[in-house]
Parts: C-alpha cells; structure tokens; sequence
C-alpha cells in the first residue's frame, strides 16, 4: 500500500508540472507550440517504447537467472578490492527501479556483504545500471555520450566503497 | 530501429533464451513480469514526456547557456550538480529534460555533472526509499564517501571532451 502510494505521490507531482507547462506553453507561445510540444512527445514515446520493452524484458529475465545471496559471500569486509569489484558488477546488472534496488542491498549484507560493498552496489546501479543506459541514455542523448559518460563514471562506486569502509560511521542492517 | 536498440533486442532475446534453457516456467515469468512493468510504467510516460516536451517550449533558446555552457566551467559544473541533485522522478523525466536543457545551451560536462548527481544524491530516492529501508547511517555513510564524485565527473569530462565529438542536442 506504502509502495502503491509512493508511486502515484510522484505521478501526481509529475501531471502537475505537466498540466502547468502546458497551459503555459498554450498561453504563451500559441496553440501551434503547444501541439508541436505534444507531437515532440508522441514522437519520443514512439522511439522509446522499442527499448523500453526490450529492457524490461531483459530486466525481468536477468532477475530469474542472478542469485545476489551466492554473490554476496565474495562481498565480505576483507574482500578487498576484488569484492568491491563484484559489488560494481553486480549493481550494473541488477534490474529494476528502487523498489528493487533497496530491499536487495538487505539481502546482500544478510548474507555477509559489508558497507563498503553495500555502499559500492547501490552507487553502480544507480549510476551505471545497465537497463537506464540501455533504455534512456543511449537512445536518447547518443551512444557515443553514453558509452564516455560510463568510463568515466564505472570506476567511481568501487573508490566509494573504498572510501565507506574507512568512514568512521558504522552501520547494521534494520532489524 | 537504432543500432543500440537493435543490441538491446539481441541481449535481451539471448538471456530469455537462457531462461527457457532453465525451465519454461522461469521464461513464462520473465515474460508476465515484463508486461506487468510496461503498464506500470507506461502512465508515467504519458505525463513525463509531454511535460519535457511542453518546458522545452517554455524555456528560451539560449537561457542555460551562460549558466550551465560549455565556458561556464567549474562554477557551471556545480551548479549542474546541484540542480542534478534535487532533479525528483525517474529516468523517463531526467533524460528528456537532460535534451531540453543541451537545446537551451548546456555544455556536455555540466550535463554529466547533472545526470551523475541525480544518480549519486537523489534526495527523492534518499527519502522515499534509502531513508526508509536503509536508514539514515547508511545514508550518510554513502554521501560521505561520494559526495564528490558528481564534481569529479563532469571535471572529467571537461578535460577528456576536446578528444571526444560529442553533441547532446542533436540526435
């Protein structure tokens, strides 16, 4: 219900700002730009959508073939680098929105990941979880941004991870 | 369909392909799943795009560029970071207005800037899922050891985008 909630919260917001550009758009620059705007977006959502079907589906298939509670025991606090590793992996390939994301880093550190991973795994599917790169980033803003943007960016969980384990803030999973 | 799309399929279809390799039950889940999350998100869609769309309109030609374009540098990176921050929604809003500022005028590494905060600070994310789940040492132990890696990216960028062609507002 909390879940149902969240998401219809952000939807709310999101038709809001749309409603309000709108009339704005249709006030200020004339009934032209406003169906020119609204032909942008159908044109946009023809080009996403084959993506859109395909990473779900990858998504969906991903998530019945990994199994984060093996991967976990290379996580440990004295896994090193290679374990902060993994952990970058295995954020890059986990599937799914934060209702997803979140409740497996629980899984992760009850089955032995510490924070240093935990910290690295969020971070790299945040930033470089392949189905947003796949699904938006490329399409949308060009391979070729895409593919810079996640060198640069693919490394940076696991220097977190390095530096959280340093971080004089302990933490335990919530009971 | 694009190149990269085409890639997507093939990935796709071969992990399905693994799948059903596993047992057809798992391959039928994967399936169901996937048209589940479609027509979870597809009225997201239909409200994100023509909202991008409608303040592209909205927002004059060349407004971000003093602000957030290629000259504006260091002082444009974190301003990017900051805005990237505080960005609320998911991936379906970010991108499409990521376009509609490179239109107005913004440079590559301040867009980089933007889209690494929106991933690393997320104060949407933080309070509706990290903060709930996690709870707030977790919280705070993640942004002490990353809270300046959106800077470092679009830093980054800066220097590596004269060997690079990159233009976002084209494609």
């Amino acid at each position: 219900m909390l879940i149902l909630l969240r998401r219809h919260a952000s939807l709310v917001v999101i038709f809001l700002i749309a409603v309000t550009a709108g009339l704005a758009t249709w006030h200020l620059r004339g009934t032209g730009a406003f169906m020119t705007a609204l032909w942008h977006a159908w044109d946009l959502f023809l080009f996403i959508v084959p993506s859109l079907v395909a990473g779900l589906l990858l998504a969906s298939a991903l998530r019945q073939l990994l199994s984060p509670d093996a991967l976990a025991r290379w996580m440990g606090a004295d896994s090193g680098l290679f374990g902060l590793f993994i952990a970058t992996l295995v954020g890059t390939l986990s599937p799914g929105g934060p209702m997803a994301a979140f409740p497996l880093v629980l899984v992760l550190a009850g089955a032995g990941a510490d924070k240093g991973a935990l910290v690295a795994f969020i971070l790299a599917w945040s930033l470089n979880g392949f189905q947003k790169l796949l699904v938006y980033e490329a399409p949308l803003l060009g391979l070729d941004f895409a593919l810079l943007r996640t060198l640069i960016t693919f490394p940076m969980p696991m220097i977190a991870g390095w530096l959280a384990r340093r971080v004089p803030i302990a933490w335990e999973p919530p009971k | 369909m694009s190149g990269p799309q085409i890639i997507l399929w093939v990935i796709a279809l071969a992990v399905l392909a693994l799948c059903i390799r596993r047992g057809v039950p798992q391959a039928k889940r994967a399936v169901v799943e996937t048209n589940r999350g479609f027509w979870r998100i597809l009225p997201m869609f239909c409200v994100a795009l023509p909202m991008a769309a409608f303040l592209s309109e909205l927002v004059p030609a060349d407004i971000a560029t003093e602000w957030l374009g290629d000259d504006s540098g260091l002082s444009g990176i974190l301003i990017a970071s900051l805005a990237g921050g505080v960005m609320p929604g998911g991936p379906f809003v970010t991108f499409p207005l990521v376009i509609t500022f490179s239109k107005a005028g913004a440079g590559v590494a301040q867009m980089t800037a933007l889209l690494t905060a929106w991933s690393v600070y997320a104060m949407h994310r933080i309070l509706t899922w990290e903060y709930p789940v996690l709870g707030w040492r977790f919280v705070a132990l993640r942004l002490a050891s990353s809270f300046f890696l959106p800077v470092a990216a679009g830093l980054i960028m800066q220097a590596l985008l004269p060997f690079f062609a990159i233009n976002l507002a084209a494609p």
